[in-house]
């Protein structure tokens, strides 16, 4: 601000017309479907406006199901999510030789398509072998990989395991910019190196806004989650029945759109874009605080 | 028997070593397990001494190490992993050059003139970031099945930028914000105007950060389900779908198990190489450009 030359401010409106390239795309992929969707939901059976559609969705107990799996999805997945990337971040903060080949190894899960993820937390990938271990080494009966105690579990720590190098990518982003005086003075007092980190460097993490912010990004990609209760409906046979223990929001509508038993009811399915569209934005008008912060902390004009 | 150690007693490095390992093998196994399950082999005989693979929960004996190139073969000629690939690299190519070429010169705006609504420019984006892709491409769906963009790379291509558009001109603004005020203000002294500014100084000290952004929605591109199961149908199906339901042109879910795991194998490997390339700027990416870059 202090080097800042006197300018008239007329002078840059013609910089408006910068976003003129951006708004066009955007009108096209997103304002537009946008109205046409609101518009597609709200228009009835016989073509005028109507409430039916949002009628129909909240007397629907599958779309009531569906949110709550969204939610306890959502919620157990963030929170495994947060708890393995600061583990992660924990362990390649040490002194030790070969970290960096180590959070490469780490990061590994980050480069898989969500979808393949689903893959291979399945009962014949990975469980097979743990199956295989429990049984015949620790003499253990065979869990039941269809009940949902096992495979509710067993899709968060596949969203979790994938999106925790995550988590730890902002939080050493965070840990590089902290001061490495006040973790050499930590270190000179005795503390130790689990001491350091949980003490020193954790309370920072969490309370940076960029650690928040990407925490309630996470939260809004759970809350659509998708590609890994899809995958998983295959394994424990729930491909086409609605509402069940699978079914997020997202998976719900996808049912809908593509099945044809569902005789592709678009106006519900918009009704119930819209509702997740809400969902959404509500949560973003969290995250839209956040960033305030965010932005005034990294330097961001 | 070993060296004294400075900085540590030996048994805590050994201890962080031990867990450092450990979850480096949590990191990798399941990849691990797909990729050699791609070649037939099934581990589990290691930890029974007979292979067991539980199908509806029951178990039956199957597998082994039966080491074979036969999927990843069946992935990459049956399956016709190539054009899966040139799929892809086509459409990402239309929708990264949309994104730069609309994004590059708006991120800029954004950073730089001091105009008003910049604020809520950059917020309106980021509420776009957050809203679900489903909300979109679900009316997309209905309006390019009747102009016939559906399944065309220009339509796939467009559709894929409701993903990266934000990202990428988060992104690029973070750059541009990352240009040191100083220089701008010697350009304008020297008399730059300010479209001068924005090409002949601006512009060339972000062009490795165009690079590092268009190779990061790349990667958001090549892994991306939601948008690409739902736009493209036989003629441009991308990686991650054809990986999931059924490589080729045959439409049909993948019933066999090795394939999806040769194809899921194939289809890391493009995306984890990307991704260690561009590993200092990761966090700035998936943190739309807030994260510092240092590493």
């Amino acid at each position: 601000m202090t080097t800042k030359t006197p300018r008239r401010t007329e002078s840059y409106a013609y910089w408006y017309l910068a976003f003129v390239p951006l708004f066009a795309v955007l009108t096209l992929v997103e304002f537009y479907p946008l109205y046409e969707g609101i518009k597609l939901s709200l228009t009835g059976s016989s073509g005028g406006l109507s409430l039916s559609n949002y009628a129909q969705m909240l007397t629907d107990p599958a779309f009531f199901s569906a949110v709550g799996v969204s939610l306890a999805y959502t919620a157990g997945s963030t929170v495994l999510c947060i708890a393995i990337g600061l583990g992660l971040t924990f362990l390649v903060t040490q002194k030790v030789r070969g970290r960096s080949y180590f959070e490469a190894i780490y990061m590994f899960p980050l480069a898989l398509s969500p979808i393949v993820a689903g893959v291979l937390w399945s009962p014949s990938s990975v469980w097979d072998d743990i199956q295989t271990f429990s049984h015949f080494i620790l003499h253990q009966p065979y869990f039941n990989e269809l009940a949902f105690s096992f495979y509710f579990p067993v899709m968060i720590i596949s969203e979790a395991w994938e999106w925790a190098p995550l988590i730890m990518l902002v939080a050493l982003s965070v840990v590089n910019s902290q001061s490495s005086q006040v973790f050499e003075a930590a270190e000179l007092h005795g503390a130790s190196p689990w001491q350091r980190f949980s003490m020193v460097a954790l309370p920072g993490i969490l309370r940076s806004p960029v650690m928040q912010f990407i925490i309630v990004l996470r939260m809004i990609d759970a809350m659509r989650a998708f590609e890994v209760p899809l995958a998983w409906a295959n394994w424990v046979g729930y491909q086409e029945a609605l509402g069940s223990p699978v079914d997020t929001i997202s998976l719900f509508l996808y049912k809908l759109l593509f099945v044809p038993l569902y005789s592709f009811p678009i106006g519900l399915i918009s009704a119930v874009a819209v509702a997740l569209l809400v969902v959404t934005l509500v949560v973003a008008f969290a995250l839209i605080r956040l960033m305030g912060r965010a932005l005034s902390i990294s330097g961001g004009r | 028997m070993k060296p004294k150690e400075r900085r540590m007693p030996p048994l805590g490095t050994l201890l962080t070593y031990v867990l450092l390992i450990v979850a480096a093998f949590y990191s990798f196994w399941p990849i691990l397990t797909m990729a050699l399950e791609g070649y037939g082999i099934d581990l589990s005989p290691l930890f029974s001494g007979k292979a067991v693979r539980s199908v509806g929960g029951v178990p039956y004996y199957s597998g082994g190490i039966f080491p074979t190139p036969i999927f990843y073969l069946d992935a990459i000629r049956l399956g016709q992993f190539p054009k899966l690939l040139a799929n892809t690299t086509t459409f990402a190519a239309v929708a990264i050059a949309v994104a730069l070429a609309a994004g590059v010169i708006a991120a800029y705006a954004l950073a730089r003139p001091p105009i008003r609504g910049k604020g809520a420019i950059s917020y309106l984006l980021l509420a776009l970031r957050a809203v679900s892709p489903f909300a979109v491409v679900v009316p997309l769906y209905v309006n390019f099945t009747r102009n016939g963009l559906w399944d065309t790379y220009v339509g796939v291509g467009l559709a894929e930028d409701i993903v990266v558009l934000s990202v990428v001109v988060w992104m690029l603004r973070g750059f541009f914000t990352d240009i040191p005020r100083e220089i701008y203000d010697a350009a304008a002294v020297f008399g730059a105007t300010e479209g001068q500014i924005f090409r002949r100084v601006a512009l060339r000290m972000v062009i490795p950060g165009i690079i590092v952004t268009g190779l990061f929605a790349w990667v958001l591109i090549w892994n991306d389900f939601v948008i690409s199961e739902i736009m493209t149908g036989p003629a441009v199906k991308s990686v991650s779908v054809g990986v999931w339901s059924g490589l080729g042109d045959y439409g049909i879910k993948n019933v066999n198990f090795d394939d999806l795991n040769a194809g899921g194998f194939l289809a890391w490997i493009p995306a984890i190489a990307v991704m260690l390339a561009i590993r200092k700027y990761l966090a700035k990416g998936y943190s739309l450009g807030t994260a510092s870059s240092k590493s």
